[in-house]
């Protein structure tokens, strides 16, 4: 099985669209990720849902767990911050982790490894001229297996 | 020859060290083991030996320090404090910023700066946040008090480990020549903000009920472990203090200090760990083998000497010389490698000078000038930088100006102040 038979079809971000932006393709195509793509359509970078929430939490809050104990209940319901005003290129570190990328033709190995590499739950998957195709979510992946792992 | 060679490797990595182009630590261990490779330095001088080699006092002293602040600062202490000081300013900006400066100011002389900074400084953004006021004046305003403060103890700022462990000075030295002045220049600083910020103060009452909603006692969540840090952290502070009696030096203190903060909080050795720079501690070793080429290959006894000819008898000249320089050079450097370049020489001038007092003045000029300096520029001392960083995360950007402009006049000041202290102490 090659990657491209277990990929989906994925929406992409640029680093000029809101962190809001990046939410909604999240949520609506129920991803554990983003994949960030440059203007020709080939991958930056991909997010996990874990540092898309990180951009829509107010950054003095990330390393402090005694000043968010602080906060009461009803502002606590709403914490995304200013995910409307910020791009998600703004939110992005110095140094960009490198997209954890699949060609289309990688077997299942080759992105369960990639996946490890990169602690990415989501591998873009790339056509020959590196333009992003679809993406492989860990769901998708572990789903593969389950046959195997299921107990007698 | 030998001595070229060493001067020309050190200038070089300072060059590159200022420059901030590439990371620092790479650069000092490049030039650490050129050194070494080279024979400047032998490499059992490197280790073994106090003076021309690994200051491990130092070392040891901060790596203690770390490991009782990494404890301490998990208590959520700061938190508490922070929120308890906006909700008593009632969201006035000149009664927060003082006590949000008092809180840094009476901390960073016993934990160090940047710890201080990264705890203040995310309390500062949230209240502003919630006060919708700008928090760029009160987090400045942090960093400088902080950086005063820092100076009144010899575990405050790391320039002053670097000159107590050279001139041989201990923690009751620091508390009898230089908190004094510390305060005084700290009271003139709280006085001076009023105006220095005055354009920048808002207040917003109609969202002081946004603050007082803030639940400060969950900060704490464990008092216990809170009253045991704080009864470790002041048992190392009077500890410090008796070195007189004791003969127990600073780094073994902080150390023991660490391993019994570490038993009673009862945190994993691992986390604890964590908090441990371990990136600082490599950049100070480095640092100290870089110098040491110097003091072995006769660099610094050469600028000694010539020192001592140059100034003659003029020991308050030296001593001006000493305080507005390294305010001067400390603005626009880390202060942290020019004290580590400096004290050896400081120290080769204050051997060819048979005045105790003027010898004491030297050393003292030299640690308010390397202290006080890192207030000048952003780019000045570490709580500088860090505070900029944290700053510009929390949406609250300050610019490299924006600092500098109420760095310089501050430094101007506490420098002029340091320099009137230093003349009616030590040469009068």
């Amino acid at each position: 099985m090659k990657a491209i038979d277990i990929a989906k079809p994925i929406p992409s971000i640029t680093t000029g669209d809101s962190v809001t932006a990046a939410i909604h393709q999240m949520t609506d195509a129920n991803l554990p990720g983003v994949v960030v793509v440059d203007d020709e359509g080939r991958p930056l970078t991909v997010i996990p849902g874990t540092q898309v929430l990180k951009m829509a939490v107010l950054n003095a809050y990330h390393d402090d767990p005694a000043l968010v104990r602080t906060i009461d209940e009803e502002s606590a319901d709403v914490f995304a911050h200013d995910c409307n005003a910020r791009a998600v290129g703004e939110c992005l570190p110095d140094k960009i982790a490198k997209a954890a990328t699949a060609r289309s033709d990688a077997t299942l190995l080759e992105v369960a490894t990639i996946m490890l590499r990169g602690r990415s739950p989501l591998v873009a998957v790339v056509d020959k001229d590196k333009k992003l195709v679809g993406a492989v979510t860990l769901t998708a992946l572990l789903g593969t297996m389950a046959p195997d792992t299921q107990p007698a | 020859m030998s001595a070229i060679a060493a001067l020309t490797i050190f200038i070089v990595a300072f060059i590159f060290i200022a420059s901030e182009k590439v990371n620092k630590v790479k650069v000092v261990l490049i030039a650490a083991g050129l050194m070494a490779v080279t024979r400047l330095i032998p490499g059992s001088h490197v280790f073994f030996s106090e003076h021309e080699g690994i200051d491990w006092n130092v070392i040891f002293l901060l790596f203690g320090m770390m490991i009782i602040v990494g404890v301490v600062k998990q208590t959520g202490l700061f938190d508490y404090l922070g929120i308890w000081a906006a909700k008593r300013s009632r969201g006035r900006p000149y009664r927060l910023m003082v006590l949000l400066m008092a809180i840094t100011a009476i901390a960073s002389p016993i934990l160090d700066n940047v710890t201080i900074i990264m705890l203040v400084v995310p309390v500062t953004i949230v209240v502003c946040n919630r006060l919708q006021i700008a928090a760029q004046p009160y987090i400045i305003a942090e960093v400088l008090a902080s950086n005063i403060g820092g100076a009144a103890t010899l575990i405050g700022d790391p320039p002053n480990m670097i000159i107590a462990s050279r001139a041989n000075l201990n923690f009751d030295d620091f508390l009898i020549h230089m908190t004094p002045i510390v305060v005084i220049v700290f009271v003139v600083f709280v006085i001076l903000t009023r105006f220095l910020f005055r354009k920048s103060f808002e207040y917003n009452p109609d969202q002081v009920s946004a603050v007082m909603t803030l639940q400060e006692k969950r900060a704490i969540t464990d008092v216990s472990l809170l009253i045991r840090c704080l009864v470790v952290l002041a048992a190392v502070i009077i500890a410090f203090c008796l070195h007189t009696i004791l003969h127990v030096e600073p780094s073994v203190v902080a150390l023991v200090g660490a391993g019994v903060m570490v038993l009673v909080s009862g945190i994993d050795v691992e986390e604890v760990l964590d908090e441990v720079e371990w990136e600082t501690l490599v950049f100070f070793m480095g640092l100290f083998i870089m110098v040491a080429g110097l003091g072995h290959t006769g660099v610094i006894a050469k600028i000694g000497t010539w020192a001592v000819d140059t100034i003659g008898q003029h020991y308050f000249g030296a001593a001006t010389t000493l305080l507005f320089g390294s305010a001067a050079l400390g603005a626009f450097f880390d202060n942290i490698p020019y004290a580590a370049t400096m004290a050896p020489i400081v120290e080769s001038l204050a051997e060819q000078i048979h005045d105790d007092q003027a010898t004491q003045g030297l050393w003292w000029a030299f640690a308010l000038g390397a202290d006080f300096g890192g207030n000048g520029t952003a780019i000045a001392a570490s709580a500088n930088v860090v505070a900029l960083g944290l700053a510009a995360r929390g949406g609250h950007k300050i610019t490299f100006w924006q600092f500098t402009r109420y760095g310089i006049p501050v430094t101007i000041l506490s420098v002029f102040i340091a320099w009137g202290y230093v003349y009616l102490r030590y040469f009068m």
